[in-house]
């Protein structure tokens, strides 16, 4: 997140201090300070053992500097590993700790637990990613994969030589969250919490809360209606005591991070008061008409006009677009003079409401797809088209029909209705790739209701597959087939209109049969998929988010962290994260609920002990590492000429350590020569044949985890070094990975825009870029340095990366490498 | 299913012998939605082409009842059942890539066979005929320079061409 704060400047991190006091300790017992490392290498069942010699490489790891203890197992992190490893730190006298398994993205909480409980700092445990980044991507080629585990493993053991002891510091939570978005999700998400106790902001963009589900008639499989067991949950939301509801709203700027976020919501006038009672008289007055939205536009509303019966706030609004007072001018104010209550204000101005909140939940939802970009349906052409939210609002009792299903043709009740399964979903082509979850559900839903008010009615169902997965749905699939519902497999190819009657052909084929049909209906509903929101872009900027190839939004593990976003403090609820029904909205907020919960119910979060180290000895007092911290948590104390930073604003990206040129700046946990001692531990043997890649912890690290995690292959010369954003990549890891005879760098980071730490990334660009000018001043194909974007979810893109630098491997000469050495020389300095 | 067992053996290999093919790779996304034959001008007509069915007996490794059947040649290639394939699966070129194996296997459809041995020896797959000249000439159209050869032969010879249609002739 964004921004500059005001924070008291904290005091230095006390690492010198700790260093101290680990000392004193070991000379009390009279021993040196000698790093004894215990190397772990995990099997993970078959998931490492089938493709690395786990054996083998628990025997390097042995004769390793330091190691004074080197297994496999099976299993590192179960209760027995776990027990082993607090077992040897004490039997061992073990003060390093390094487990090569899966990624340190997924376990290393774990062992960091374990070792704490041992009474070991946790900073001194370090992991070597031997499964996500390697036995998952060279399924088939067992050497490799076991040379490259080796050499992980190496890499991680140079590193845990250098690792220092580090304290986190506290910092309070705010106990108040935020839930963005109004639908069952964020409604359900804000009672809970509301309830639980804590103070919620519901930021709704739309005039009234209620979403989606307030325009569904009935609910699948239990046949509810929809608004009625929604209007009491949305009322309640109206009058809870620790809900402030902030309808008509829009979230413009988000600050801060995890438990101290600072949210600009941006509040639209309704040029209504909350005096208004809801009477109704002005909108009887009022001359404008346009379509209303809340119906898909099937019917009316006029400027001044609540959108449906049940909304929260009940308060009326008035569409400045379509009001004939604009900019101030009165020209008409018929309403202003119906309304007994003097509740109309034309002057109303947007309000900037400042919110202080410790938690978000994401509940924004998704949209529909719109089937007028198939030309093949006709929709949009041919009036009897209709799409499933249409079908909804027409069948609906509340709705613009009165609950009669009319042809808009020419408002008859249809006789034959044909639904069409998938339109917008599971398409390469037209729409999105997978599957909306809801739609098969639906039509059976809908094919029943009118089943249930026209039993005559003639109703074919076209589909791929039928996916009724849940609880009840089963059930009510072949309810459906009792009630006569045909159900065919292949969908129409296209829709044709007879001009004269505006009934509709269907052209397609039985898959079952083999057998072609054309068949002739009077109504045909699309079912339409759900897609993220158009405007999602908005709040992943706000919020740093990622999103996958779909576009909804990505959590932070798809298993174990369904609903926590990779950003900390923030969690989401419903559609947002991708398409589901509203059960599975409801559950997923009360998760979400009980997740900000937790935090907030602690009061207080430590910060992880990765911010800047400062050598004041070697400031110059330059004042560069403030211009890049993209958090302004550095300050330049020019009277006593040195920096000061405000821990508890930092966000720990290290792009200060990197910018720094005289080395007085480095990042805890990932400092100078903890980064060049995995650099020179690549680089020992076969440089010429390696790829050293850095990459940044919250997307491409991610993102090549994914490979992983998808089982995608690419070859085995890349070594990948870990920081946590790609804006601490400094110059000169680059250039000693040269000056050590690598034949390729690769920098990577999240895409610009997307990054972690707000901006730094584009610091990462133009360092690059300097480096390029310097390889090609000096004669070097600066091909061999790349720098690539990558998110969480571009598994294949990392993968695909890493096979094209293959090519480039090849192709560079030994000659090229040698005069790269040579170019570089100097970094080869002490680190 | 008395080819139960000989399709789950030989059907792997079928399948990614063809996926491996130019104009082949796109077959496996097939989800059997029927769009393609719902689009296909010729299954309209003629209950011998489906084309749906012959991506099904593609992806079951239905090997001889493929190549050795005339499903395959009934395609006209018009491309609609491709333009609308909501997995991009490539319907129309999978096509080209089984004949191509079929032709390798030694089945080539007569016509086929005239329209080669054409190519050879005259450079054109419709044989020049008097009508045909009468015809350029009443449009308007010069006559037809005769086909180079030398230059064609080497095409066809550098190709493989030229050995696809002597492996066809024992026939």
């Amino acid at each position: 997140m964004c921004g500059a704060f005001d924070w008291k400047i904290s005091s230095f991190f006390r690492e010198g201090d700790l260093e101290m006091a680990e000392k004193k300790e070991h000379e009390s017992k009279g021993e040196a300070v000698q790093p004894r490392i215990g190397v772990y290498v995990c099997q993970c069942g078959l998931n490492i053992a089938g493709s690395v010699d786990c054996e083998e490489v628990a025997k390097f790891a042995s004769t390793l500097p330091d190691v004074v203890l080197a297994q496999y197992n099976r299993y590192t992190c179960s209760d027995q590993g776990q027990a082993g490893i607090k077992n040897d730190i004490k039997e061992h006298k073990l003060n390093r700790v390094v487990v090569a398994s899966c990624s340190p993205r997924l376990h290393e909480p774990t062992f960091r637990k374990a070792c704490e409980e041992a009474g070991l700092n946790k900073y001194l445990f370090e992991m070597a990613n031997i499964r996500e980044q390697c036995s998952w991507v060279h399924l088939y080629d067992r050497a490799s994969a076991t040379e490259k585990a080796k050499d992980l493993v190496k890499m991680a053991v140079a590193k845990a030589r250098l690792l220092k002891p580090a304290v986190e510091i506290e910092v309070p939570i705010t106990r108040k969250a935020l839930v963005i978005g109004g639908g069952v999700a964020g409604i359900q998400a804000a009672l809970d919490l509301a309830d639980t106790g804590y103070k919620v902001f519901l930021v709704e963009k739309e005039p009234s809360i209620g979403g989606m589900m307030a325009r569904i008639d009935k609910t699948f499989p239990t046949m509810d209606c929809s608004i009625c067991i929604l209007a009491p949950k949305m009322s309640d939301v109206g009058h809870h005591p620790n809900i402030e509801l902030l309808a008509n709203s829009e979230v413009t700027e988000v600050r801060g991070y995890i438990g101290n976020f600072h949210v600009k919501v941006n509040k639209k006038p309704r040029y209504v008061t909350k005096d208004c009672s809801a009477c109704g008289e002005c909108a009887k007055v009022c001359s404008i008409v346009v379509p209303n939205e809340f119906d898909v536009g099937l019917a009316i509303r006029h400027a001044i006009y609540t959108p449906f019966a049940q909304a929260v706030p009940a308060t009326y609004l008035i569409d400045m677009n379509s009001c004939l007072n604009k900019n101030g001018v009165i020209v008409c104010d018929k309403c202003m003079k119906a309304c007994e209550r003097k509740a109309i204000q034309y002057e109303m101005q947007p309000e900037t409401v400042e919110l202080e909140v410790g938690t978000i939940i994401v509940a924004t939802g998704a949209d529909v797809f719109d089937p007028s970009t198939l030309p093949n349906y006709g929709y949009g052409k041919y009036p009897n088209v209709i799409t499933s939210l249409e079908f909804e609002r027409l069948i609906n009792a509340g709705g613009p029909s009165g609950g009669r299903l009319l042809r808009p043709s020419d408002g008859e009740i249809p006789k034959r209705v044909a639904f069409i399964q998938c339109v917008g979903s599971r398409s390469d082509r037209n729409g999105r790739l997978y599957c909306s979850n809801v739609c098969c559900m639906n039509t059976i839903k809908d094919s029943l209701l009118i089943k249930e008010h026209w039993p005559e009615t003639e109703i074919y169902v076209f589909y791929i597959d039928i996916r009724a997965y849940g609880k009840g749905f089963e059930d009510l699939y072949k309810r459906a087939r009792k009630e006569g519902v045909v159900f065919i497999r292949g969908l129409p190819s296209e829709i044709k209109e007879n001009r004269k009657t505006r009934d509709l052909w269907l052209a397609g084929e039985n898959t079952l049969c083999q057998e072609l049909y054309r068949m002739n209906f009077d109504l045909v509903v699309l079912s339409v998929g759900l897609e993220s929101r158009k405007d999602s872009e908005v709040i992943q900027r706000l919020l740093t988010l990622s999103r996958n190839q779909d576009g909804f939004f990505l959590e932070a593990h798809p298993k174990l962290r369904p609903v926590d976003a990779a950003t900390g403090g923030v969690f989401f609820a419903g559609c947002a994260e991708a398409p589901k029904d509203i059960k599975d909205s409801v559950t997923q907020a009360s998760a979400a609920a009980a997740r900000a919960g937790i935090l907030m119910a602690k009061g207080k979060i430590t910060v992880e002990a990765i911010t800047p180290i400062v050598f004041p000895d070697k400031c110059k007092a330059c004042g560069l590492c403030t211009k890049v911290c993209p958090y302004n948590a550095i300050t330049l104390n020019k009277d006593l000429k040195r920096i000061e930073i405000a821990e508890a604003a930092c966000g720990g990206c290290g792009t200060c350590a990197a910018e720094c040129p005289f080395g007085a700046l480095t990042q805890g946990h990932f400092t100078d020569d903890q980064i060049v001692s995995e650099i020179d531990a690549v680089t020992e043997h076969d440089a010429d044949k390696k790829v050293v890649a850095f990459c940044c912890n919250w997307c491409s690290y991610a993102g090549a985890d994914f490979a992983g995690v998808s089982r995608m292959q690419y070859p085995p010369n890349v070594r990948i070094i870990r920081t946590m954003c790609s804006g601490r990549v400094a110059p000169k890891f680059v250039e000693r990975a040269f000056a050590r005879g690598v034949a390729a760098v690769l920098v990577a980071g999240c895409h610009l825009g997307d990054c972690h730490y707000i901006n730094a990334n584009y610091q990462t660009q133009k360092r690059v870029e300097r480096l390029w000018k310097k390889m090609e001043q000096s004669g070097l194909c600066k091909e061999r340095l790349q720098l690539f974007w990558a998110s969480a979810a571009e598994g294949e893109r990392f993968a695909s990366k890493i096979r094209e630098m293959k090519t480039l491997v090849e192709s560079v000469k030994p000659e090229e490498i040698e005069k790269a050495k040579k170019v570089f020389e100097k970094a080869l300095g002490g680190a | 299913m008395a080819h139960g067992k000989t399709a789950k053996s030989s059907g792997k290999t079928f399948l990614e012998e063809v996926r491996h093919m130019l104009g082949g790779e796109t077959l496996a996304s097939c989800y059997q939605c029927g769009t393609c034959a719902s689009s296909c001008p010729v299954a309209r007509v003629s209950e011998r082409f489906n084309p749906r069915e012959v991506i099904r007996q593609s992806l079951l490794g239905e090997k001889e009842e493929i190549l050795f059947g005339d499903a395959l040649w009934l395609c006209c290639s018009c491309y609609n059942c491709q333009e609308r394939c909501p997995q991009k699966v490539e319907i129309a070129d999978v096509f080209y890539a089984l004949r191509n194996l079929a032709i390798r296997e030694g089945k080539m459809p007569n016509i086929y066979s005239e329209f080669s041995a054409g190519l050879m020896s005259e450079g054109k797959i419709v044989p020049m005929s008097k009508f045909l000249e009468k015809k350029r000439a009443d449009y308007g159209l010069p006559p037809l320079k005769p086909a180079n050869m030398d230059t064609l032969r080497k095409i066809l010879s550098a190709t493989g061409f030229d050995k696809l249609k002597k492996k066809e002739e024992p026939q």
